[in-house]
């Protein structure tokens, strides 16, 4: 399998002299269900917000599909966004619009601005959006305004909003931190049943390892901005977390 | 059981609310607050033994010559149409200013600029200019140089409200949720899109009811402008006062309150209801 995404000596500072990443080589092939786990503060969702550039890195390279993101200018970058769908811990829902115009924000990037002013979607996009409320099973609910779901109905229509993009690929940000276990272990599965489906790699944040361990098919581990471990989670065991988590093996 | 004991005894820090150099700063930052509020009451020269008398004074003067108020003089149909007039120079004033203030709002917010070099201290000048002048200072001026009328008025009113209306939109702004905008700035949106779709509808109930309250305070400014020559009901009051028509005057200043606290209800009302509808 070819890699869709290669990341290349990634260095991020948000403040001068404290790098935050310092220097990431990793790659995303095209059949990845890629885990990033790490303790707290160690970097995993400023490397996911890179890919995308959320956050401006300071350094490296990031080459999706072969094109180095990190070169592009503003309009360039907004149009590679399309390609890439993006899954939040607090949902990052527009609580005041319904549910199936928060799916269709998805779209933004394909719409005219003058289009957009007026939400006036294409048809394709409208019957899309119901289609993947449908499939993520939230049909009953189009027109409920998105603050009346509850956390794994509206982690649901993040999901949407995300796949209506078309993406290549999907990046997840701890997609469960702010759910109960049960629904966190639901809210995992469709989002592998839906990776499987639409064929498309997902990198993907998660604090919880035992969950990283049953979902992904890679796992990649940080500490304080550094990989201390890159591959598959059979390969995990005590000793390698507690490296990746600088704690004593009891 | 006994008491838990500390293994080693080891030296515990005393812990005060107050230590020397802050406590310090305290009494003398309430000491000079107290020194000057003195000194400032002290230029006023209020004597306190003509106090009881100034209110007697007051109380005759207002029985003799304002009391009772020529109510006929403020039904006049020249009056109330001046009254009309001030509702529209206050209706279209808010209205263009709302139009201005609400861009203005966007570039002048810190949070949500499209930039901040440039437009963020633009649109942050502009505002700022509008508010550092006195609505009065604004209308006379405008007076001088457009002449009397409706149109000075209403420019002074637009200003004013672009002052008003474009500093607390702008921190509505600045009080919005951040992960909404980062998901639409990642779905390809562009800034255009991300404030019309993350930004908006977060502050849709903030803005209108900054919409309404903005024009209650146009309204009452624009009740007066008139004395200074800008159109509308103060053009009487200042025709009465001239004339020394006290009674006339005290009618003007009545219906003059009674408009301002009837609008005031109004625009509680409005925005109440409307805050309950979509918010
Ligand atoms: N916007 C920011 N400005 C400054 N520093 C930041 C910013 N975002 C994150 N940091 C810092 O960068 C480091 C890494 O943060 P990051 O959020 O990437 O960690 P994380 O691994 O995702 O942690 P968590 O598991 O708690 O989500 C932390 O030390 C954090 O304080
Ligand atoms: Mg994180």
């Amino acid at each position: 399998m070819p890699a869709i995404l290669e990341v290349q000596d990634l260095r991020v500072s948000y403040t001068a002299g404290r790098e935050v990443l310092k220097g990431i080589n990793f790659t995303v092939d095209a059949d990845d269900f890629l885990a990033i786990i790490g303790p707290s503060g160690s970097g995993k969702s400023t490397l996911i917000r890179c890919v995308n550039r959320l956050v401006e890195p300071s350094g490296g390279q990031i080459l999706f599909e072969g094109r180095d993101l990190l070169k592009l200018g503003e309009s360039k970058m907004r149009a590679e966004r399309r390609n890439i769908g993006m899954i939040f811990q607090e949902f990052n829902l527009i609580e005041r619009l319904s549910v199936i115009d928060n799916v269709l924000t998805g779209r933004l990037g394909y719409t005219g601005t003058w289009r957009s002013l007026f939400r006036a979607f294409s048809k394709d996009d409208i019957r899309n959006a119901v289609r993947l409320l449908d499939r993520v099973g939230l049909i009953e609910h189009l027109d409920k305004r998105a603050d009346q779901l509850s956390g794994g109905q509206r982690q649901r229509v993040g999901i949407a909003r995300a796949l209506i993009q078309n993406p290549k690929m999907l990046l997840v940000d701890e997609p469960t931190s702010s759910l109960d276990p049960k629904i966190a272990r639901e809210v995992m599965t469709l989002i592998r049943e839906i990776a499987r489906e639409f064929n498309v790699p997902v990198l993907c944040n998660i604090h919880d390892v035992d969950l990283a361990l049953e979902f992904c098919s890679r796992v990649i581990g940080l500490q304080e901005g550094t990989k201390r471990f890159d591959g598959p989670p059979s390969e995990i065991d005590k000793h390698v977390l507690a490296d990746i988590y600088s704690m004593e093996v009891l | 059981m006994n008491a838990p004991v500390c293994a080693v005894a080891k030296p515990l820090p005393e812990w005060r609310r107050f230590r020397f150099p802050q406590s310090l700063y305290k009494y003398a930052v309430a000491l000079a607050t107290l020194g000057f509020l003195a000194w400032s009451l002290d230029v006023l020269r209020i004597d306190v033994e003509r106090l009881p008398g100034i209110l007697g004074r007051m109380f005759e003067v207002l029985s003799d010559r304002y009391w009772p108020p020529h109510v006929h003089h403020v039904l006049e149909s020249a009056y109330i149409d001046a009254v009309i007039d001030t509702f529209q120079m206050s209706y279209v004033a808010t209205i263009l200013g709302l139009l201005i203030a609400m861009p203005l709002a966007w570039f002048g917010s810190f949070n949500m600029t499209p930039s901040r070099r440039f437009l963020y201290p633009a649109a942050r000048l502009i505002v700022m200019a509008c508010r550092s002048i006195h609505e009065m200072i604004w209308i006379i001026l405008l007076v001088a140089i457009i002449g009397f009328g409706m149109l000075p008025g209403t420019l002074a009113m637009t200003l004013f409200c672009v002052g008003f209306a474009g500093k607390l939109l702008a921190e509505a702004v600045e009080a919005i949720r951040k992960g909404p905008v980062e998901a639409v700035r990642a779905s390809g949106a562009n800034k255009l899109q991300v404030f019309v779709f993350a930004v908006l509808p977060q502050v849709r109930v903030a803005w209108t009811g900054i919409a309404i309250y903005t024009w209650d305070v146009v309204f009452r400014a624009a009740t007066v402008v008139g004395f200074f020559g800008a159109g509308g009901m103060g053009h009487f009051l200042r025709e009465s006062v001239q004339r020394v028509e006290s009674q006339q005057v005290a009618a003007i200043v009545l219906s003059i309150v009674l408009i301002v606290f009837v609008a005031e209800l109004l625009s509680a009302w409005i925005r109440n209801s409307i805050s309950r509808a979509i918010g």
